[in-house]
This record gives structure tokens, C-alpha cells and sequence, in this order.
């Protein structure tokens, strides 16, 4: 972690030194260890404030779309961060002749508001990023446990005991959108549930409405979610969404054959079909 | 009062809607349950539909579209099928009764079968009474 630290500072200072990008995105200094936050380093002097630690949570692949195309940036990957970036270039969203991504082996990262680790157990099943031109430090051991293993418990429930869980939890929902916010995906704009006409959900948070925002956004991110898991730590609720993304996730790959964001050469499993889909799918 | 159920039909226009045409004008009886609303095609179908209609009240969701490999614009369907299929694997793990979402392809000379689909949902939704869970509850005794 330490080392990991000291090379992301120098890799972004020189990438800045070399005019090689415009701007390095990162994570910065904040009020404590505990509270790093996103950072855009633009000039060698900021790279002083760049930061890493178990704490750098955050799917820096959610700033990419702020920058106008061609603009040169350099990015802080993690194992899912580097899935965010290639689902992004298969939507054609940004350009990998732009990016100088800086892949960092992430294992034992942790939740800042429970200092849980986040491993497969929980979100983030790739620890190594997929995509990457700089790997800063040794690649890191991938679990064995499935990424999915963490369904075990909701998908033995039945229907009924299932919509006990869900309508507890999306009751709770106080429609801040921060998961909305933290998504890298998530770049409609406006979004679905701003939109006046039609207007597809009521904007006061209700169970129902909650129910519309919520699984519309579940199948918006059907074949496109990379399991950051950063929706969930957003949530001031702690509302477990991370669940239901996993689990759309994990029939999308057993139905259509594909994980999210693992090659730049894929195509996005909704925008695609094969004829030997089966019908049985439907049932 | 008893109970019947209030189904939204998506038919896409070039299948599902003409079959359900031709059990009209082969004067074949069903319940006059089902509103029909007419899509171009079935990959049109937003999946914000489905969910919508069940929060606006409806019972039981039905769409049609032709058979795979027919249709009218070639591939339309195949990419309907996997929107559909995550659609009710999505309402299945919200623990919202799937089986009030049903996926059928009803070509243009199958008036028959259109007519027999809709008097078998019909059925099977009303011995499942109303949907309460997505709909929205208002007014009166709500």
C-alpha cells in the first residue's frame, strides 16, 4: 500500500512534467486517513496532495465523462475501476487512445464506514485491473470464493420472504441518488427519473416510486454493472444494492455468456444477441 | 364485487396484433380482461413499461412478438428476448410474482392461440387476485 502510494504520486508528477496528460485522476488528501477523497491533479505541484490507501474506495472511472474528448487524462484503476473504464470504451463514452491508465493491484481495501475489507465476499471480485499501461506494484492473489457466493442467502429465500427483504430496504430509500452519483454508469442525462414527460416514477420517495427508480436502474445496468460496489457505500441508508446489481449480474453471464467490462474487444451483452439464445430463458 | 383482473397487452404490430386481429374477425371469443396497447415491435417494449403498468394498477403483464427468426425487421426480437428475459429474472429476485409477466410470440395467423393465451392468463392471474405490491395504493379505501 505504502509503495503503491509513493508511485502514484511520481508516475502522476511525471506524466504531468512530460505534458504526456492534462490531468491525473486520483485520490486526494481529506480531512483525515480515513477520508480520502476523488482528485484531479492538473499541474506537478498538485501531485504533492495525491494519495493511497485502504481507504480509496472511489470508482475514479465516474470523472472520465467530465472531460471533453481528447482531452489526454492519466486514471487511478482499481480491479473493477479498470471494468468501469472498458465498459465505457465499448459504449464509445471515451477513447483509450486518451487515457494513460495506472493500474493498481487492490487487495485489502476497506470500507471506510465499517472498516469491513472488501473482497469477494462482499463487492470488487477482480482485486487486478483488467486494462492498464502501468501496473504500479505485484499483481495481487485473486480469491478463489465465487463473487456470487454472496447471494446464497437471498436466492434460497422464496418469492414472498424476498419481497419482505427488498420492500423493507427500498422502503427505506430517501431518493438522494447518491448511488446514482457514485456510479460510473450511470451518465444519463437527465436520468430516466428527472424526466418530466414521460414521467416514469413520482419524485417523492414512496415504496412504489422507490420500486420504479430502483429496478430501472437495475436493468439499466443489466450486463453493464462491474461490481465496484461503490452504489452501496454511497448510500446513507446503507441499503444493500450491491445485492441486486451482483444478481442481475450473475444471469446476465449464465444466460447471454459474459461478465461485464472484461475486454475492450466485447460487445455490452444487451445491445447484442445471438440467435441460439434460448426461449427458455423467458420462462 | 368479484374480482377481475386488470391485464395491459404489448403486442407488436406486425405478429401479436394482427393475430389478435384475425381471432376479432374470425369473431373468437375471450375475456375482455386484456387492453391491448400496439408496439412496432416488441424490442421497442421498455422494461420501465412492465414495471410502470404493474405500479399503475395492472394485474398481469402480456406482451407478444412474432417468432423468433420472423421478424419484421429481421432481429427485432432476439434483442427483446434478452431485455425480457432480465426483466423477469429482475422481478423474480424482487420477490414480485413473476408469473404475472408473460412472454408469449403469437404470429399473424395464430388468432386461435391469441385467443386461447389471453383465456389462460386471464385465469391464471385471477386465481392470483389482485397485485398489491407494486401497485400504487390511492383514494378511497386504498
Amino acid at each position: 500500500m505504502k509503495q503503491i502510494d509513493a508511485r502514484l504520486r511520481e508516475e502522476a508528477k511525471r506524466l504531468l512534467e512530460a505534458g504526456e496528460v492534462e490531468v491525473v485522476l486520483a485520490y486526494g488528501k481529506g480531512y483525515d486517513d480515513r477520508h480520502p477523497m476523488p482528485y484531479a491533479a492538473k499541474t506537478p505541484a498538485d501531485t504533492e496532495r495525491i494519495v493511497f490507501n485502504e481507504y480509496c474506495t472511489h470508482n475514479m472511472a465516474r470523472y472520465l465523462m467530465d472531460y471533453s474528448p481528447g482531452t489526454r487524462i492519466a486514471i487511478a484503476v482499481k480491479g473493477c475501476d479498470s471494468r468501469a473504464v472498458v465498459v465505457l470504451i465499448q459504449e464509445e463514452k471515451i477513447r483509450r487512445e486518451d487515457l494513460v491508465i495506472l493500474g493498481i493491484p487492490a487487495a485489502g481495501m476497506k470500507d471506510p464506514r465499517t472498516d469491513r475489507v472488501i473482497d469477494a465476499s462482499t463487492t470488487s471480485a477482480t482485486p487486478n485491473p483488467v486494462l492498464y499501461d502501468i501496473l504500479l506494484g505485484g499483481e495481487a492473489t485473486t480469491s478463489e470464493t465465487s463473487s456470487y457466493d454472496v447471494l446464497g442467502e437471498l436466492e434460497g429465500m422464496n418469492g414472498e420472504e424476498r419481497w419482505a427483504f427488498w420492500s423493507e430496504e427500498m422502503s427505506r430509500c430517501i431518493r438522494c441518488y447518491a448511488c446514482r452519483k457514485a456510479c460510473p454508469m450511470c451518465y444519463c442525462d437527465p436520468c430516466f427519473v428527472d424526466q418530466a414527460e414521460p414521467r416514469w416514477a413520482d419524485k417523492s420517495p414512496s415504496l412504489e416510486s422507490n420500486l420504479m427508480f430502483h429496478l430501472t436502474r437495475f436493468y439499466h445496468l443489466a450486463g453493464r454493472c462491474i461490481d465496484c460496489g461503490e452504489c452501496s457505500r454511497a448510500c446513507p441508508m446503507e441499503i444493500p444494492l450491491y445485492l441486486f446489481h451482483k444478481k442481475v449480474a450473475k444471469e446476465c453471464e449464465e444466460m447471454f455468456g459474459q461478465a461485464a467490462g472484461m475486454s475492450v474487444e466485447d460487445k455490452p451483452v444487451m445491445v447484442d444477441f445471438r440467435v441460439e439464445d434460448a426461449d427458455e430463458i423467458l420462462l | 364485487m368479484e374480482f377481475e383482473p386488470k391485464i395491459l397487452g404489448i403486442a407488436c404490430n406486425w405478429c401479436t396484433y394482427t393475430g389478435a386481429d384475425l381471432a376479432g374477425t374470425t369473431r373468437i371469443q375471450y375475456p375482455h380482461n386484456i387492453r391491448v396497447a400496439r408496439v412496432m415491435c416488441s424490442s421497442r417494449i421498455n422494461p420501465s413499461f412492465i414495471f410502470r403498468a404493474f405500479e399503475l394498477g395492472a394485474d398481469g403483464v402480456l406482451v407478444g412478438g412474432c417468432h423468433p427468426g420472423d421478424c419484421h425487421y429481421s432481429t427485432g426480437n432476439y434483442y427483446a428476448r434478452r431485455k425480457l428475459a432480465v426483466t423477469k429474472k429482475i422481478l423474480e429476485f424482487a420477490g414480485l410474482e413473476p408469473e404475472r409477466f408473460r412472454v408469449e410470440w403469437i404470429s399473424a395467423s395464430e388468432g386461435i392461440r391469441y385467443a386461447d393465451i389471453v383465456k389462460e392468463f386471464t385465469e391464471e392471474i385471477r386465481a392470483l387476485g389482485p397485485q398489491t405490491r407494486l401497485a400504487v395504493k390511492r383514494g378511497v379505501g386504498a
